[in-house]
């Protein structure tokens, strides 16, 4: 089964959200019908369901579905199912406006007998396809994986958003988990002698791609220096150039800052004093739940109804504080 | 008795900084003389206002750094004890002439919020032709407030182009304590200043090659260069008049009332975070922004004179 889950930057950034009205009882109704529907799909379907990523271009379509399987190969061992409910798995509002995929796969609990496991919090992958009221359409596909207290290495996020045929945001990043000022030693380990920074110089170069500025504060503040925050615009040239740009750059550097967080960010277990881990498990509660706020709080009454939006938040603000 | 310490960022930029070979003994025999005599003879007052010369620059960069310098003065002067700075460190310069530097530290009275101030300027031809210019003024508070420092920092390094970094820098994690994001950053909208200077065609994000201080400023810091292109130099004045003055002044102002004016009521164990936290970040800005560049501009010799100083004077 799969995994994944995602933080949806995407109300922090500059995207006219469509406002819709609730819809009148009568079709409540039949919406509630409709989740019938939906809870009565089996486990795979809904996984199926999400990996299709049914209203994305063939690359980044193909740059999800590798990733998710990446996470899935390499880190399934060390992962629950999901068990999120149906009507959270796959949701949408009411009007059929915005629809929504997500897996979100916890770590398994560390133990004697999985000391070598991978230190994984919790791994979440998502889609959302939303209709505007200009005429076109948001989609935004989403990985992050949260790490234990047990290690202070970096959490991986990555969203890709985009809006228009010719224009793409993409935020990649390995979220510190430390104050690095205060921790000098966490920048050198994990992002200066790394030379992380690498990466986001590359595809700096490339001339249709500019830094993007988040109106959130604190997504900027939680975002490393190693950070890429990306605005790719091809302007009025054909689609298919964000199709390669995707397919030529992106999807190198997505997948190589993946694979070095699975195999030097969520494996090791790191020594930690108890202060130590304590410090990082109070970060991170911030952090996945200012996240769920910020992101998703904002955004999902619009995109999917307040209905709908309290209730895939009210499960996901669950299994994130467990 | 002016002023004024800045944090000379220069190595953290991307610019070429000049080689400068040391110079033969004979000649450094008869540059301390002449230097370190002269240097001592003058009096405070005469080195107070060398540095507001800024001998270097034109006449609105100039300009925006005597008045910021002087508001300081005027509001924050009953809080600073004097500089005193030995002469050979308030004005410096490497022996073959092609560097110079003036600077000025004034700490906080025992009372007062602040921890220093400092102020100041360096100069350096380029190999070349042409030169580097840095003018700075920064604010350090103690542990007694949590408020942001203050920082500035104009460097030029061809006419037609301007790096500005202008921010309060968090004294905190800013996930850790969302409250002070809040308080310093959101409630006071500081950042409709970036947005205004980013919203001139000639102004573009600046990536300082420092990981340090990407992380250090905070999330709405000012980090822009400021390019006119193949066009007159009097645009970069312009710019500065109309732009970078106005909005250097209101975050200026913002500090000195908001945040080195205002008390604020800080814990024990807070105030042993901040003294910390502030202690690392003093430490890099000595061997990051200082240590690195200063040995190239000055020759090894005056750097590491100056740099002692300065280190104890930051330590304290």
């Amino acid at each position: 089964m799969a995994v994944i889950s995602s933080s949806f930057s995407y109300s922090v950034f500059h995207f006219p959200l469509p406002c819709y009205s609730a819809p009148s009882s009568r079709l409540s109704l039949s919406v509630s019908r409709t989740r019938l529907s939906a809870s009565m799909d089996s486990s795979d379907e809904l996984r199926a369901k999400f990996m299709e990523f049914p209203h994305v271009s063939g690359s980044h379509r193909d740059l999800m579905v590798e990733l998710l399987s990446s996470v899935e190969t390499r880190l399934g061992s060390s992962l629950q199912p999901c068990t999120l409910p149906p009507d959270v798995q796959h949701f949408g509002h009411p009007t059929g406006n915005a629809s929504a995929s997500l897996q979100l796969r916890p770590g398994l609990p560390s133990s004697q007998e999985n000391l070598n496991m991978y230190q994984i919090d919790l791994v979440l992958g998502s889609w959302i396809h939303c209709k505007l009221p200009s005429g076109g359409t948001l989609n935004i596909t989403s990985l992050s994986a949260y790490l234990k207290p047990s290690t202070d290495a970096p959490h991986f996020l990555l969203d890709l958003i985009q809006s228009s045929p010719t224009s793409l945001v993409l935020v990649l990043d390995l979220t510190p988990r430390k104050d690095l000022i205060l921790h000098p030693d966490h920048l050198k380990t994990y992002y200066e002698d790394t030379q992380l920074d690498r990466h986001r110089q590359r595809l700096h170069k490339l001339p249709e791609v500019r830094p993007y500025i988040s109106p959130s504060l604190y997504i900027r503040a939680l975002l490393s220096p190693t950070a890429i925050l990306v605005t790719i615009d091809v302007g009025a040239s054909e689609t298919t150039n964000i199709e390669e740009i995707i397919r030529d750059h992106v999807s190198q550097v997505a997948k190589e800052l993946l694979q070095f967080w699975i195999e030097s960010c969520a494996c090791p277990e790191r020594h930690l004093e108890e202060s130590e881990r304590a410090y990082l498990a109070e970060r991170d509660r911030i952090i996945k739940n200012t996240t769920i706020e910020v992101d998703l709080g904002s955004s999902f009454p619009r995109l999917f109804g307040q209905d709908v939006a309290d209730r895939v938040l009210t499960v996901l603000k669950e299994q994130y504080n467990k | 008795m002016a002023i004024i310490s800045g944090g000379f960022s220069c190595s953290a930029f991307r610019l070429a900084l000049p080689s400068c070979s040391a110079p033969s003994s004979r000649l450094s025999v008869s540059r301390t003389r002449s230097s370190g005599l002269s240097a001592s003879m003058n009096s405070g007052d005469e080195q107070r206002a060398r540095l507001m010369e800024f001998p270097y620059v034109s006449g609105p960069h100039r300009d925006l750094m005597v008045e910021l310098l002087s508001s300081v003065e005027t509001r924050l002067g009953s809080s600073l004890r004097p500089c005193n700075l030995p002469p050979d460190v308030r004005h410096f310069g490497h022996p073959a002439g092609t560097a110079y530097a003036s600077i000025q530290l004034r700490p906080g009275r025992p009372s007062s919020q602040i921890d220093f101030i400092l102020g100041g300027w360096i100069h350096c031809k380029f190999p070349s032709g042409g030169a580097l210019n840095i003018t700075s003024l920064s604010g350090y508070l103690n542990s007694s407030t949590d408020a942001p420092n203050f920082r500035l920092e104009l460097i030029q390094s061809i006419p037609t182009s301007l790096v500005l970094v202008l921010d309060l820098t968090p004294r905190k994690d800013l996930i850790l304590h969302p409250d002070h994001l809040k308080t310093y950053y959101e409630d006071t909208q500081l950042d409709r200043y970036r947005q205004r200077l980013h919203a001139l065609p000639e102004v573009s994000p600046y990536i300082s090659p420092s990981l340090y201080v990407r992380a250090a400023v905070s999330p709405t810091a000012i980090l822009v260069s400021i390019d006119v292109g193949a066009g007159e130099t009097t645009a970069i004045e312009e710019i500065i008049q109309d732009h970078v003055g106005p909005v250097a002044k209101e975050l200026l102002q913002f500090w000195m009332e908001s945040c080195a004016c205002t008390e604020r009521c800080v814990g024990k164990a807070e105030r042993a975070y901040l003294a910390e936290r502030d202690r690392l970040i003093k430490n890099k800005t000595i061997e990051l922004d200082l240590g690195s560049s200063f040995p190239r501009l000055f020759g090894q010799d005056v750097a590491d004179r100056v740099l002692t100083v300065l280190t104890e004077h930051y330590k304290k």
